[in-house]
Order: structure tokens, then C-alpha cells, then sequence
């Protein structure tokens, strides 16, 4: 096994950016509002492009400041979380222009799908979009160059999630 | 607030409800499988609870977090706690039969040998303590 730099990367961030992920998407299912879907689309892909977790300014801005949320700062790659986030932006722009063509059984599913893996991450601990990167390294496609950390089962997070 | 409103948030709870089925209901089938595997560790159940511990040697938050905790949990109940640590590295057959995916995980069991709580990650000693005093 080789030895790799891994970076800080702040699971909170993440998580709230899921919550928040699935919170609008299943308002805007709830409310029959296709231009939430895409706003959530189009949020992810602007945090995909700039590389941090779209919703991640809530957190940044609002819960960290006033203590609703503490850090949980662990060792550990954030590309496969920006795959992760790239991936679910990509369902999510389906989604969205499945809704806005008619085709509202393939839209809402794919936004159902992005709702289910944002759960399972938030909640249960495991990243699909991850263990996808992960799985990819193994072809090595260009970009795809980053290992599970150390005694982490690629997708699960890292270790050290109750310290504080 | 309407009725298609209505029937969409009905949808919503279904949906919602049947993915947190199907997630505790994977969680109890891993804790079945574990209390199966009790045996695996045991030739008799000791009758008291055990905390069964899977680390890996490379594992920095089980020697900075995760060893200190189980310590301390430890010295607090003394004989009333059997610890069982499994290095992965040097067991992998039972990391696979326990279906432990990452360290460091905690299981811990009752004094029937039922496994009761599992802990993907740094299980810290008050929630261990917790988990240990409902059984």
C-alpha cells in the first residue's frame, strides 16, 4: 500500500450540503416545483465548478458561526466528494430536464435517486459517488488518482467521525 | 394547501419511509449476522456484554480516539465488560464475516451473545457507555 497526502476536509460541510440537497428536493417533489429541482441542479454544479460543496456556504456562513454545527475535520481525499457532487449534478440536470420535457416519472426518480445516495451519505456514512471514484482509479483514468484513506473501505468515511 | 399537495406529500413520507425501512432493516440483518458470528470469537458466551473491537495497525484514529475510549470504558466496568479486539489485517476472515468495512467498528453485544449496537467509525466512550447501560 502506498503512502498518500491526504488533505482536511470538513464532513459537516459536506453533510449539511446533503441535507440541504435533500430537503429541497423533496419540497420541491412535494410542491410539484421543477424549478427547485434545477435550482438544486444548478447550485450543485456552480459548487462542482468551484470545488467545494454547493450548499456549503450555509454551513460556512451560518452554522459554524453561531455553533449549530461543529467541524468534524477528518484526513481524507475531497476529490472523490467533488465526483460525488459532480455526479449528483448530473442526475439532478437530467432530473430537471426530464421534469421540464414532461417526462415526470423519469424526472422525479432521478430526483428520488439523488435524494436516496444524499441520505445514505448524510446519514449512513457510505459515499456511492466515492466508492464510483474509487472503483474508477482502478482503470486509471487520467484524474482518477486518489486511494481510500488508510483501513477505510472505499465510499465510507474516514475513521475519526466522533471526536470533539 | 391542496389535495394534490396532499397526496404528493403522502407520496413523499411513503418513499421516505420505505428508504429508512430499507436501511434498518440492513443494519438488523448485519446485527443478526454478527450475533451469528458470536461463535466465531467464543467457544462458550462469557454471560456478560461484549464490546468487540476491529482495528488495523495503520488505524491513527484507533490509537488516538477509539484505544483511549475503550480504556476508559474499561476501567469503568472492569469484569461486567468482555473486550474483544480483532486486528483486520491479521483476520480478515472475520472482518468478512462480520462484515466490518472500515475501522475502527464496535460492536456490542448483549450477555446472550445477541448483537445490539454497531458502530461504523469512532464510537466515543459516553455513547459505548450508553449502548452498554440498555442492554
Amino acid at each position: 500500500m502506498t503512502t498518500q497526502i491526504l488533505q482536511k476536509v470538513d464532513h459537516s460541510a459536506l453533510k449539511t450540503n446533503q441535507i440541504i440537497i435533500i430537503s429541497l428536493n423533496v419540497l420541491a417533489f412535494i410542491l410539484n416545483l421543477p424549478i427547485l429541482a434545477a435550482l438544486v441542479a444548478l447550485v450543485m454544479g456552480i459548487g462542482s465548478a468551484l470545488k467545494i460543496p454547493g450548499f456549503g456556504f450555509v454551513y460556512k456562513n451560518l452554522l459554524k458561526p453561531r455553533g449549530w454545527m461543529k467541524p468534524d475535520v477528518l484526513d481524507d481525499n475531497p476529490e472523490p466528494h467533488r465526483f460525488a457532487q459532480f455526479l449528483g449534478f448530473l442526475f439532478m440536470t437530467a432530473g430537471s430536464i426530464s421534469l421540464f420535457l414532461g417526462a415526470t416519472v423519469l424526472g422525479w426518480s432521478l430526483v428520488w435517486l439523488v435524494v436516496a445516495l444524499a441520505a445514505l451519505n448524510a446519514f449512513g456514512g457510505f459515499c456511492v459517488g466515492c466508492a464510483v471514484y474509487y472503483w474508477l482509479v482502478r482503470f486509471n483514468l487520467p484524474g482518477f488518482t486518489k486511494n481510500p484513506p488508510a483501513g477505510t473501505f472505499p465510499g465510507m468515511k474516514p475513521g475519526m467521525g466522533a471526536s470533539g | 394547501m391542496n389535495s394534490e399537495v396532499l397526496l404528493r406529500f403522502g407520496l413523499a413520507i411513503v418513499i421516505i419511509g420505505l428508504g429508512t425501512f430499507a436501511y434498518w432493516f440492513i443494519n438488523q440483518r448485519l446485527l443478526v449476522r454478527a450475533s451469528h458470528n458470536i461463535f466465531t470469537l467464543f467457544k462458550k458466551l462469557p454471560n456478560k456484554p461484549v464490546l468487540v473491537y476491529f482495528t488495523t495497525p495503520d488505524c491513527a484514529p484507533c490509537k488516538t480516539v477509539q484505544r483511549p475510549a475503550i480504556d476508559r470504558v474499561s476501567n469503568l466496568l472492569g469484569e461486567n465488560l468482555e473486550i474483544v479486539e480483532i486486528d483486520a489485517t491479521q483476520r480478515p476472515d472475520l472482518a468478512k464475516v462480520w462484515c466490518v468495512m472500515s475501522v475502527p467498528t464496535t460492536f456490542v453485544l448483549d450477555a446472550h451473545g445477541e448483537a445490539r449496537y454497531v458502530n461504523n467509525g469512532v464510537a466515543r466512550a459516553e455513547k459505548l457507555l450508553e449502548q452498554i447501560q440498555t442492554l
